[in-house]
This record gives C-alpha cells, sequence and structure tokens, in this order.
C-alpha cells in the first residue's frame, strides 16, 4: 500500500511542477492593497502577453523591509511614497528609469514632475495621488461634528476611531493641531506630537491601510481618518459615508512607480509603467480607485460625476490649505522610534 | 552493512537538526546581542540595549497581556475539552472514532479561513448579533469585533482540538473501574474526580494545556483579523519588529525571552510530572 | 443526565461547525456579502477558478506540501528507527531538540529561519519554504513514528537478524511493514500542518512563489470574498473525502 501512496504522490509532484516553472514573460509587481483594478492588471496581459504576478502591501515599512530581505530580486515594481523614493535612491535600492521606453511619461502633468525628492524623475514616475483625510458615517455622526482633526480627540469618541496603519499620515495630524509643518524635522516638534497623539490612543479602535473603507461600510466603525479614495469608493455602496477636509489641512501624497535595482524583468516593468499612464487606463484606475491621476489627458475621459468630485479631486483652495508629503530626511528614525512606542501602547 | 544504516539513518537527521533547528536558534541568539542599524536591521557590535529595551512598561504589558489572553485561552479550552474527551473516551469504539473525525474535520480547512469565517459570525452585521436583533436581546448592534474577547474567541475556536487530542490520549488509557472502586469506597463525584480522575489525567491535562498555550502566545494573525488596534499580542509585536520598525535585535530578544518562558513551562511540566509518577508508585507499592 | 450529555456534544459541534457551515452555505449564495440567502450559484466556485493567483498559489502550497510531508517522513522516520535500534553520542540531546522544536512557536521558528536563510544566502521562494516545512514538520514525523516503534517487540528483530537477515533486510522486511499506519499517520499530518501554516511561510517566502495561506490573508484582510468560500468549501469536501478513504483503507485492513 505504501508504494502505490508513494507513485501517486511522485506522479503528483511530477504533474504540479511544470506549472510552477513555465518560461513565459512575467513582471512582478508589488502593490499597495487594492491600487490597480484586476481588469486593468487582465487587459495588460491580453494586449502584451507578459503575465502580472502581483502581490500587496499595507505600507512603506513592511515593502521596504521585504525588498530588503530578498535583496531587491524578484519585485519588478513598487510603489514607495515619495519619502520613501528619497529614503530608496539614497540606500541604492532602486536602478533608474529609461525614460525613453516610457513615451506616456511626457504626458504626464508637469506640475507633480522633477519634485525635491527625486530630481529630475531619475528613479521614479508618478502613478497617483490623493489626500488623508476625515470620513464620518452621517447617518450616526451630524457631518458638523467632525471638521477638523482635532475633533477626533473628542472623549465621546473613545473607541470608536479607525486611524491609517501610516506612520507619517497619522503624525501629520497631530503636528497639524499643533501648527508645525507636518514634514517637519525638528526631533522636540515630532515629540511634542506624539505626546498629543497619545492621548488620542484611548479613542482608536483599529488600524487599517489595507483598505480602510470596509470597517465603516461594515458599520464597526462610524468616523475616524480615511484615504480620499477609499472614501469615494465606500460612498459608492453607501452614501451617507461624507469625506472632511480638516480646516487644519488635509494631508496630500503621492505614489511612485520605481523599479527595484535587483529587478529582473526590467523591460517589461518599463511596459507596465508606460500601459498604466496610458489615459483610457487611467481612466479606469481613477473611477475604480478614487485617487487623482497625472495624466492629463484622462481627466476628459472622465465620467461627470467622477471629474466634479471634491472627493477625488480637491478645489485649489484645499489643497493649499492641506501640505504635501515629502521627505524628512534623517527625521525618519525619530518618528519610527515614536511610532513604534505608539503602536506598542506606550 | 549495519553501520551504513546506522551511519544514514542517525547523521541525516542529526545533521538536519543541527543545521536547521539548533543553528537558526543559535543565530537568532546572536542577533539579539547585536545593536540595530537603521538600514541593514542590524549591525555587527555587541550589545545588550535590546534587552534594556525590553524592560520598557509597554512591551511589558503587552507580554502580560499575551499571557493573559493565552491563559484564558487554554483554561476554556481545558472547560470545554476535558468532559469532551472524557465521555469520549466511556463511549464504543467505533462511536469514539466518530467523535474524533467530527473533531477534526473542521480542522482540515485552512485555519485563517476559519478565523474569517469567525469574523462574519461576530461582525455588527453578522449572523450573531442578528440572532440577538431577531430574539430580542438587544436593540442595537453590539460591538464584538475587535476586542479581547473576540481574540480569544478565535483562539479557542482554533486550538480546541489541541486540547482535546492529548487528554483524550491519557484519558483513553483510564482505568474506568477506579471510579467505580471510588464510588464504591463511599466517595461522591467530586471527590471521586478531585482525588481519582483529577490526578490521574493531570499528564493529559498539562500536556494539553502545553499544546495550546505556546502556538497560542505567537499567532498573530488571529489578533490581527479579530483584534482592534490594542489588542496585539506578543507574535504581532515580534512581527512589527521584523517588518516595520526593522529593529532585528530586539525582535530576537523578544523571541529569545518568549522561549525562556516556553522553557520554564515545560521545566514546571515535567516537575509536575515527575512528582506525580512518584506518587503514582507509592500508590502501587 | 443523557440528554445533558448530548447537548453538551451539540453544543460543541454547533461551536465547532457553525462558522464553516457559514461558509459553506455562502460560497453558494447568490448575495456577494452572505448577508442574507438571495438564491443558489456557482458562479463564485467558476470565479475561483478564473482567479489565476490563486490557483497559482494552490498549486505551489499543494506542491510545497506534498514534497514537505514526503521528506519529513522519510527523514523523520529514518531518524526514529535509527534513535530506536542503536545506542549513541548525543541521543539525548537530539531527543531534547526535536521535542523543544515541538515546544517552539511558529513565529519565532520563523523569524530564526529568515535570519539563516539570509545569512547562508538562501533566496527565499521554494527552496528556502522547503526546507523550512520540512524542518517544522520533523519533530511531528519523528515522535509519530518513535511512539509506534515503542510498541514493538525488540525480540522480532534480534530473531531476524539471528536467522541471517541483512541490517537492510530487517528494515524493508520486518520494520518497515510494523510501521505503515505510522508512516501514514506522519505523513497526514505533515501535509495538513505544511498546507494549513501561515506563520512561517509569511516570512520564508519570497515574491515568485506564492502559497496559498498567504494569498487567502491578503484575500480576506479586504473584506468579504466569495471566491474564498468557495476555496474553503471545496478543501472541506476534499478532506472530507480523504477521511471517508483511509477510513475504509482501515476497515479493509481489519478484514
Amino acid at each position: 500500500m505504501t508504494s502505490k501512496i508513494m507513485t501517486v504522490f511522485t506522479f503528483a509532484i511530477l504533474v504540479l511542477q511544470p506549472f510552477s516553472g513555465a518560461a513565459a514573460e512575467k513582471v512582478y509587481v508589488y502593490n499597495w492593497t487594492e491600487y490597480i483594478p484586476e481588469a486593468v492588471l487582465e487587459q495588460f496581459t491580453e494586449e502584451t502577453g507578459i503575465k502580472v504576478i502581483y502581490t500587496t502591501y499595507d505600507s512603506n515599512e513592511t515593502m521596504y523591509a521585504k525588498l530588503k530581505l530578498i535583496q531587491g530580486e524578484g519585485y519588478d515594481l513598487v510603489f514607495p511614497s515619495t519619502y520613501f523614493v528619497s529614503k530608496m535612491s539614497r540606500e541604492g535600492m532602486l536602478q533608474p528609469i529609461d525614460q525613453a521606453l516610457i513615451p506616456n511619461m511626457k504626458e504626464l502633468d508637469p506640475s507633480v514632475m522633477d519634485k525635491p525628492f527625486d530630481p529630475g524623475n531619475r528613479y521614479s514616475v508618478p502613478y497617483m495621488w490623493g489626500s488623508t483625510g476625515i470620513a464620518v458615517n452621517t447617518d450616526v455622526i451630524p457631518v458638523k461634528n467632525v471638521t477638523s482633526w482635532k475633533d477626533l480627540w473628542n472623549k465621546e469618541y473613545k473607541d470608536q476611531l479607525l486611524l491609517q496603519d501610516d506612520m507619517r499620515e497619522v503624525f501629520h495630524m497631530a503636528l497639524k493641531i499643533k501648527g508645525y509643518s507636518s514634514n517637519s524635522r525638528t526631533p522636540r516638534e515630532i515629540e511634542e506630537a506624539y505626546q498629543l497623539l497619545k492621548e488620542l490612543m484611548p479613542n482608536v479602535l483599529l488600524f487599517n491601510s489595507d483598505s480602510p473603507r470596509l470597517p465603516y461600510l461594515a458599520g464597526e466603525v462610524n468616523v475616524g481618518m480615511i484615504w480620499n479614495g477609499e472614501a469615494w469608493m465606500a460612498q459608492q455602496e453607501n452614501p451617507a459615508i461624507a469625506y472632511v477636509y480638516p480646516s487644519e489641512g488635509a494631508n496630500f501624497w503621492a505614489d511612485s512607480f520605481v523599479i527595484p535595482a535587483g529587478a529582473k524583468n526590467r523591460e517589461n516593468a518599463h511596459k507596465f509603467i508606460n500601459f498604466m499612464l496610458r489615459p483610457d487606463i487611467a481612466k479606469i484606475c481613477v473611477e475604480e480607485n478614487g485617487f487623482a491621476t497625472p495624466v492629463l489627458k484622462a481627466l476628459p475621459l472622465l465620467s461627470e460625476d467622477v471629474r466634479k468630485s471634491e472627493t477625488i479631486f480637491p478645489p485649489a483652495a484645499i489643497v493649499k490649505a492641506g501640505e504635501f508629503q515629502t521627505d524628512v530626511g534623517d527625521a525618519l528614525p525619530v518618528y519610527q522610534m515614536y511610532w513604534e512606542k505608539l503602536r506598542s501602547g506606550n | 552493512m549495519k553501520n551504513k544504516v546506522q551511519l544514514f539513518s542517525i547523521s541525516l537527521i542529526s545533521g538536519w537538526v543541527m543545521l536547521f533547528g539548533g543553528a537558526p536558534l543559535l543565530l537568532l541568539l546572536i542577533t539579539s546581542f547585536l545593536k540595530q542599524h537603521p538600514e541593514k536591521f542590524y549591525q555587527f557590535s555587541f550589545s545588550v540595549q535590546s534587552y534594556f529595551q525590553l524592560i520598557d512598561p509597554a512591551y511589558l504589558d503587552i507580554f502580560l497581556r499575551s499571557v493573559r489572553l493565552a491563559g484564558l485561552t487554554m483554561l476554556f479550552c481545558l472547560i470545554f475539552g476535558y468532559p469532551f474527551a472524557w465521555f469520549t473516551g466511556r463511549l464504543q469504539q467505533h462511536f469514539r472514532a466518530a467523535m474524533l473525525i467530527m473533531l477534526m474535520i473542521p480542522f482540515w480547512t485552512n485555519s485563517l479561513v476559519r478565523t474569517y469565517a469567525v469574523r462574519m459570525i461576530l461582525g455588527t452585521h453578522g449572523l450573531l448579533n442578528k440572532a440577538l436583533l431577531a430574539v430580542g436581546i438587544t436593540e442595537s448592534p453590539i460591538r464584538f469585533m475587535y476586542t479581547d474577547s473576540a481574540v480569544v474567541l478565535g483562539l479557542i475556536y482554533l486550538m480546541l482540538p489541541f486540547m482535546i487530542l492529548p487528554l483524550y490520549a491519557n484519558i483513553e488509557k483510564f482505568d474506568y473501574r477506579l471510579v467505580e472502586a471510588a464510588r464504591d469506597l463511599g466517595a461522591g463525584p467530586l471527590q471521586t474526580f478531585s482525588s481519582v480522575v483529577f490526578p490521574l489525567t493531570l499528564p493529559g491535562i498539562l500536556a494539553g494545556c502545553i499544546m495550546v498555550f505556546v502556538p497560542t502566545m505567537g499567532l498573530f494573525y488571529v489578533a490581527t483579523l479579530l483584534g482592534g488596534a490594542r489588542n496585539l499580542l506578543v507574535g504581532n509585536l515580534i512581527q512589527h519588529q521584523f517588518l516595520v520598525s526593522h529593529n532585528w535585535p530586539l525582535g530576537s530578544a523578544m523571541s529569545v525571552i518568549l522561549i525562556l518562558m516556553m522553557a520554564a513551562m515545560l521545566a514546571l511540566y515535567w516537575l509536575v510530572l515527575r512528582r506525580f509518577s512518584a506518587r503514582g508508585q507509592v500508590y502501587h507499592a | 443526565m443523557h440528554k445533558s450529555l448530548l447537548l453538551y456534544f451539540a453544543t460543541i459541534f454547533i461551536f465547532l461547525y457553525l462558522p464553516i457551515g457559514v461558509l459553506v452555505l455562502n460560497s453558494f449564495n447568490l448575495n456577494r456579502y452572505g448577508m442574507h440567502w438571495d438564491g443558489f450559484t456557482l458562479q463564485w466556485f467558476s470565479a475561483m477558478v478564473r482567479n489565476h493567483g490563486l490557483m497559482e498559489a494552490a498549486r505551489n502550497s499543494l506542491l510545497v506540501a506534498l514534497s514537505s510531508a514526503s521528506l519529513a517522513t522519510f527523514i523523520g522516520a529514518l531518524g526514529a528507527v535509527g534513535m530506536y535500534l542503536y545506542r549513541f553520542k548525543g541521543q539525548q540531546i537530539l531527543k531534547g531538540t526535536l521535542l523543544s522544536m515541538l515546544m517552539i512557536p511558529d513565529i519565532i521558528l520563523a523569524i530564526a529561519f529568515l535570519v539563516l536563510f539570509i545569512l547562508l544566502g538562501v533566496s527565499l521562494g521554494f527552496w528556502s519554504l522547503l526546507l523550512a516545512h520540512i524542518t517544522f514538520c520533523l519533530p511531528f514525523a519523528v515522535m509519530t513514528v518513535f511512539a509506534r516503534l515503542q510498541g514493538f517487540d525488540p525480540f522480532l528483530l534480534d530473531a531476524a537478524r539471528d536467522l541471517g537477515a541483512s541490517e537492510s533486510q530487517v528494515l524493508s522486511r520486518i520494520v518497515l511493514p510494523l510501521l505503515r499506519p505510522a508512516l501514514l499517520a506522519s505523513w497526514l499530518l505533515s501535509f495538513t500542518l505544511s498546507l494549513d501554516d501561515v506563520i512561517v511561510s509569511s516570512f520564508v517566502t519570497g515574491p515568485s512563489f506564492d502559497v496559498l495561506p498567504l494569498k487567502i490573508f491578503s484575500m480576506v484582510k479586504v473584506g468579504v470574498k466569495p471566491e474564498v468560500n468557495a476555496l474553503a468549501t471545496l478543501m472541506i469536501g476534499v478532506s472530507i473525502v480523504f477521511v471517508i478513504i483511509s477510513q475504509s483503507l482501515i476497515k479493509e485492513k481489519k478484514r
């Protein structure tokens, strides 16, 4: 009997083997959870024959740790936020982008190009940008009760809030309330922000930056932080969920395509970037994910309600009141230290 | 020929255990005495700073909370599992097998999927709240999710068979005539249990408790899926050190402490077992 | 007394089966969120099959589970036999190490493997996963086989040797047949452990080799996924079939 069983297993192993080692063209994409619609990935494979191996992360830190662990080999494309683009390029973890391979790059909004975190877009190409503000379920909490970050500190919301599981975004709130820049590099200011956040912790029910809209939709939380795109997606299912730009200023951020230094499928990665920047594709991404795109030619293609949505495309005054997330240089470990303390309940 | 077989079988397993069992743990110990490095996770210079960092009350808190949650899980598993093992052991042979198979079938399903199923039941609009609302026990949905209770419930759900199986293995060998003898000698049910059944099944109880307690301390995904911002377990903390804070020495130091804790529990187990078997010999004499 | 006992067993089984019952039911439910019953459908099963990532992860997981269960059983059984038949230096240490490996939480094994693989330069993927899985299955395999060996009559082996059997003949003609049930048990246990492992896999695999538990983890973190329900139903179905087959095998043997 044993020998029969062994034969079956040997056979099974042999049958399974070829699937894992197929030598088709591939591109390994490591991205934020729910950041590219599945249909877009399928279309890419259909058009180019390149298979997309897609895995996800929920924070810049996790992505960075994983990339370091595999010594940059294995992933062909990742999507760090601005300040991680500079950190990773400084540490030699990225390879330069060949702009000649991405013709669609010329069509991008010049106002998001050539930023201090990556002068001349040597290592990065902008993918999407958005904001972090406040979500309120207006069926439960009147929207006038929550107009500022400070309002989240209200003792009434004990064990009620959802915060993004993102260091910089959480510190943004407290730095703004204190009247500092959310890109502060001053340890004293960061510590003050930490002290303020400590007072917020009793109100915090959970951290989530996989898909923060779900706890709102499930009725688990009714107020807290959210990304504008997630708020947009939530509104499609429950219009009672409002997105509020806090009076102290929302947090604005951008994520970029970068190619890790050890990437094996360099050419495919470039093809993928170029594909994603095509107006018709960018349009799908905006409409599905609710984040803004730097692809200018995609804007006229958008449906009316998307183009006019202030959740996705904030008015100039709101952008001006907010602050754009940039590199904090040497202060990053300081943030990390206080974030660690905050998360472990210190 | 004998030597060849002997050499091969023994050196294969010894080599494997040393290379993949001993060496990694040794490396972990070494890493815990290194210094943190912001870019490379660790740097090669001796330091005990990680252990000093661990004295931090916040970490102590999480350790204690994990012990409490794991302890609660263990206790509930014992309370629910002991009667199951006991009465199954009293059944006829083929009923016993059926019971054990019935017990094991859910555990052939991926544990993550089962945790997620628990989440579907506990949610604000989940099955449990629906039932409570329908019966009229509550007016508005109760929040079960993101609490310690949800985490413990999920852990019990995952760990129950790990309590029942060792218990059953022990109880199966139990000679039921001892209970009858005790009853004949005038012992009440409680006394029979406390002075006959309990001491004789103690090894099974301890084995089950360890089988539940140990893995529970590290099951980070249950806390991730069912717990909230403040329901972290030691497992989450260690994972955080490696994947978010990039502090390998601190994460390693936490692991070393956890291993020491487990070793202490194991030592306790042997101690009790030895005393118990010594007493057993006195009984026989 | 009898009624309350029945009630108790019923409660335990409801506790065990309710969550997976909900899963199974929802895998046939037209309503995507499983909030209420909207009608019968098989669409989630076809969605599952069409989900390439999920299918590839399932194949990878199966491959790792089959290989690691077989290798762990082989190494473990051989080791158990060696430890049973022969006395050698360091035997107690070996036994102690194996036992303590059983007692180490997965999270610690996971990071210890990670540290080792990074240091050795083993790239994270199939091989690192396989080595790790064999290692954490090994103590279970050794214990299962060793337990069976202890119920043996050692004179059987001496008798065979006296009758002129070589050492390998002793192994293949006497020890192996007697060990069959233990080998099967050890293999099944290792297979289950490997297939279900989340913690170790999440640390030691790389981008090129996604496995089922990790894929499921990333899927269920973003809410209700009917494909996962369908997959769970399939897995429960397969395991029930497995149980029935193994039961009938045991019965056949008894006859």
